[in-house]
């Protein structure tokens, strides 16, 4: 299959990538890019160990071809700590034993992420509801639903301190 | 006061692992690599007559096309008990790297290697196989029956039809008449037959190996095991190739396991290594989740049979307990496993009379291995299923059945290793508390469709893997020259936080600053034999060694030390990383360079080149206290220019040690849907010491949850042509976010003297009883008999409407 130019913005890089129409943006992240943070678990839209935040929205990459990208503003785990500086989901997850073996860490911390960064006032429902994509056998999700609400608070906390948004 | 024992350390692996750098061996690659693909069989039995590899080889891509007419072909198992197997029973070696006959839908029949899995892919389509196909069978008494094809060759079985290895009988010998005279002396019997169905692991990273085969004939293999040193045995014999030449490691880490993967993960590292040899370039095989749940090992079917006898007042007097279980194709755990299912059967309650029998079956279905609990939860259901029918019976209360019959610490049962610690009388206090037990019975009124119910069970499981296979674990403890420390131990951290709670442990006995510590694991190249992670023995077994190692190192540092302070041993210690007089323990000291200390200025003076006093390079520590000390760091480069190192071994093996459990459950059942939705479960577990409370907890839950699957929703069923029905996420269930229900989780700290620290296990113990809880509330719910699982919806309409 012919190849075609794709160009999108990464962790806030513009970049390019030269690749086949209907490879799947997981691929390309993990192939072309290098970045195999995003993990694939079933490669059928099932297990959301591919989660990415594309324009806002926390999505499967393994369903998504590349064309579909052009031009989308892309966030992956690689991107969510700033300068070395965990996100405080991220540090939530370490602080309250979230992580097992840690395969569906990086989608699932990217979609709580997507959901944090348009509401900062998640019920437990919308929580997960939030996460409800994404099947982690390891934890039983306690208390990765315990970090995500102690990152609202952090990320509460922050805010009212004047600090970041 | 412990510093490091008991404490929520945050994992050390946590950074790696919520940045996407930490790396496992999916993503690992390597240069020139290739990508291997396996073509399955589509019969769950057939004669493999001729294979026609000419098409695919011509597609453009394709380095190599491999099956059983090309490769090795050394009879092995896939499986740690291959190399694991204790006397006097023979490790089963029913496998080959591809199949000559298949034996199940997925069989491994044929392999590709191509410049990429598409192109691998398509090759393995062009692959022409013609079969000759058989007749098959899918359930256990099927399998048993006279008329039944063979499997395996008769002598593979030689127990009868089908019979995978030995019959496990407890107490081993022929029957005595010991166990009537206990059901003569019962007022009552209950005799029930209970059925259990596949579940799957389903650990979120598939089965990968990346095999690397060097023109030097070197062999190194990334891979997801979880015992990296067994497999590195297991590919040795399988490709007939020294030991030597092997190196298995996981990058480091590993997605999940729960039993998946102890021995090799699927066959992926047979495969890689095969098509590696053939290409002469590194290999990668990464199974799809098809391939998962298709083509590794699941939880075994069983059936189980419980007779059980008790007294008017409740004291249980005969236990007679049958377990058959289906191992499918191929035996991994299939000889072991039945063992387990028994002998953690009959443990929980003190019964005078007792007696196991039970093998697994081979059929034409995927194989079966180990999964979390392994045999466990399948006896378990069974038999706390019947002590509710026993208590209904008797008109007793559930909890106080249980209360009155359980095994305590101390009491003398059948087990070669002591029942050495119990507070499973405060779980059960706990749990009960915890779901408002005084509830039952009082939950329902006769208009509603929707019914409560609560339910319990108990139970207990193991802390290493002896007498049921090798246990024993190495580790090193290296006291660098610079004052760092350095575990090396062979274990396999695929989530269980067990390179986390090693370093504990060792920090501990050390006496150890935690930055000054570091953990090398999981690679056969630089670790020493250790059997890796199953059993819930990381703690226990591999925590026994590291602690001992830990010992060893600090009685060399001490013994060395106490010449420099001119002590003896006994009056110093470590703390901090420094080293001082026992007395100034919890104190402030003045550390010093160790040359300053009257030992080292008389060995000073008695040189004939005197050494200068101050080195300038080890860094100074600013405390103060009226005794002097060192640090780990000087002392360490004091001895380093003299040729004097630090290394501890250990070695020691532990006996074994029983965890102890309880779970109950509250549940909502619609009784015009059949649907059971878990309102809350409270599970409180013996775990001995908690080495880090929140990684026990972690488990616990993880455990509940799986559990809570394994009751309600997850089974992997077969069509009328031998074919798996649940072969993804969206058709086999496994619980989300959106099904937890309230889980209320307790760790009740019984300390046992044979553990680290009075650890026990942990690992397995979260998912044995919670589907029997959920069981027994929903018996208690309906009032119905429950004798298989899962409960899906339409199970339990059907026990409500053929009531």
């Amino acid at each position: 299959m012919k190849k075609i130019t794709v160009n999108f913005t990464l962790n806030g890089d513009a970049v390019e990538v030269s690749c086949e129409p209907d490879k799947m943006l997981v691929d390309v992240l993990r192939e072309n890019l290098f970045l195999t943070g995003t993990k694939i678990g079933c490669r059928e839209g099932e297990c959301g160990a591919c989660t990415v935040i594309i324009n806002g929205d926390a999505v499967n990459s393994c369903l998504i071809p590349a064309a579909k990208v052009m031009g989308k503003e892309i966030q992956t785990i690689e991107g969510v700590a700033d300068k070395g500086k965990l996100h405080p989901i991220q540090a939530a997850f370490i602080e309250k034993g979230a992580v097992q073996c840690g395969f569906c860490a990086p989608g699932i911390i990217m979609s709580a992420k997507a959901l944090l960064d348009k509401n900062r006032t998640p019920d437990r429902g919308e929580i997960r509801e939030a996460i409800a994509g994404n099947i982690c056998r390891c934890t039983g999700y306690v208390k990765i639903e315990d970090a995500i609400r102690h990152a609202v608070r952090v990320l509460n906390e922050k805010s009212a301190r004047g600090g970041e948004k | 006061m412990m510093k490091f024992i008991g404490k929520n350390m945050d994992r050390l692996d946590g950074v790696d692992k919520v940045t996407g750098a930490g790396t496992f061996a999916t993503d690992i690659t390597a240069p020139g690599m290739l990508y291997g693909k396996i073509l399955r069989s589509p019969h769950p039995h057939a004669r493999i007559v001729k294979i026609d590899t000419s098409e695919a080889e011509k597609l453009p891509g394709v380095k190599a096309v491999i099956h059983h007419g090309n490769v090795p072909n050394n009879p092995f198992n896939t499986a740690a008990p291959m190399y694991t197997t204790v006397p006097y029973l023979k490790p089963v070696l029913d496998q080959l790297i591809f199949c000559e006959k298949a034996r199940y839908v997925g069989d491994e029949v044929a392999a590709v290697a191509a410049t990429s899995e598409k192109i691998a892919e398509a090759a393995c389509k062009l692959i022409k196989v013609e079969y000759e196909v058989l007749p098959a069978v899918l359930g256990i008494e099927e399998a048993m029956a006279a008329d039944a094809p063979d499997i395996h060759p008769p002598e593979i079985t030689p127990e009868g039809k089908n019979i995978v290895a030995e019959i496990i009988r407890i107490p081993p010998g022929p029957p005595s008449d010991a166990l009537q005279k206990g059901f003569d002396e019962a007022d009552v019997i209950i005799e029930e037959e209970f059925r259990t169905n596949v579940q799957k692991q389903c650990q979120m990273e598939n089965m990968a190996a990346l095999a690397i085969v060097k023109p030097d004939g070197s062999i190194t293999v990334h891979c997801t095991t979880q015992t990296p040193h067994p497999t590195k045995a297991i590919l040795a014999k399988a490709f007939g190739v020294p030991a030597s030449k092997i190196r298995v490691t996981n990058p480091p880490y590993v997605g999940g396991g729960f039993g998946s993967r102890i021995g090799l993960s699927g066959k992926s590292e047979v495969v890689a290594v095969a098509l590696s040899m053939a290409t002469k370039k590194p290999v990668k095989v990464v199974y799809t989740r098809k391939e998962d749940f298709t083509a590794t090992d699941t939880r075994h079917a069983s059936i189980v049979n419980v007779k059980l006898g008790a007294k008017k007042d409740g004291t249980f007097v005969a236990l007679d307990l049958k377990g058959y279980t289906n191992t499918g194709a191929y035996c991994t755990f299939g000889a072991e496993l039945p063992g387990v299912l028994g002998a953690m059967t009959l443990a929980i309650y003190n019964i005078p009379a007792i007696r196991y029998y039970g093998h697994s079956v081979y059929t034409n279905r995927t194989p079966a291995g180990a999964m979390r609990g392994f045999g466990n939860p399948q006896g378990n259901f069974a038999l706390e299923r019947v002590v509710d029918m026993m208590a209904e019976k008797l008109g007793m209360d559930a909890k106080e059945l249980r209360e009155k019959n359980i095994a305590k610490a101390g009491d003398p049962w059948f087990l070669p290793y002591p029942c050495s610690s119990s507070e499973l009388a405060e779980c059960i206090r706990k749990c009960a508390k915890s779901i408002g037990w005084e509830r039952r019975g009082n939950l329902n009124k006769d208009s509603s469709h929707i019914k409560r119910g609560l339910g319990m069970a108990v139970g207990t499981h193991v802390s290493n893997a002896w007498p049921f296979c090798v246990d024993y674990d190495n580790a090193y403890v290296a006291i660098q020259s610079d004052g760092s420390v350095n575990l090396s131990v062979g274990c396999c951290d695929m989530g269980t936080g067990i390179s986390t709670s090693l370093p504990q442990v060792c920090a501990e006995a050390l006496g150890v600053k935690w930055e000054d510590l570091t953990i090398t694991f999981a690679d056969t190249a630089s670790t020493p034999f250790t059997i890796g992670n199953h059993a819930s023995r990381g703690a226990y077994a591999q925590g026994t060694a590291v602690k001992a190692a830990a010992e060893d190192a600090k009685q060399q540092v001490l013994d060395y030390a106490a010449r420099l302070f001119k002590v003896s041993p006994e009056a110093l210690t470590i703390e901090d990383s420094i080293i001082k007089p026992v007395e100034a323990k919890d104190k402030g000291v003045t550390v010093v360079d160790p040359t300053t200390l009257p030992g080292a200025i008389e060995e000073a003076a008695a040189a004939p080149v005197p050494p200068p006093r101050d080195h300038k390079i080890v860094k100074p520590v600013n405390t103060q206290g009226p005794q002097k000390g060192i640090s780990l760091e000087g002392l360490a480069y004091y001895a380093h220019i003299r040729n004097k190192q630090f290394i501890g071994v250990g070695r020691t093996i532990p006996p074994n040690a029983p965890p102890w459990h309880c779970v109950a459950a509250e549940v909502e059942v619609d009784t015009k849907l059949g649907t059971v939705e878990v309102i809350k479960m409270a599970a409180a577990h013996d775990v001995g010491t908690a080495i880090n409370p929140k990684i026990v907890e972690g488990q616990i839950e993880g455990g509940v949850v799986q559990g809570i699957g394994y009751a309600l929703s997850e089974e992997i069923l077969y069509d009328s042509k031998g074919r798996q029905a649940h072969t993804s996420f969206s058709a086999y269930m496994v619980p989300t976010a959106e099904d937890v229900p309230e889980i209320d989780t307790f760790i009740v700290e019984g300390s046992d003297q044979s553990g680290p620290y009075g650890a026990k296990g942990a690992g397995e113990c979260g998912l044995v009883c919670p589907a029997s809880a959920i069981a027994n509330a929903v018996a208690n719910a309906l009032d119905v008999k429950v004798n298989e699982l899962p409960m899906t919806a339409e199970r339990v309409y059907e026990l409500i409407n053929n009531h």
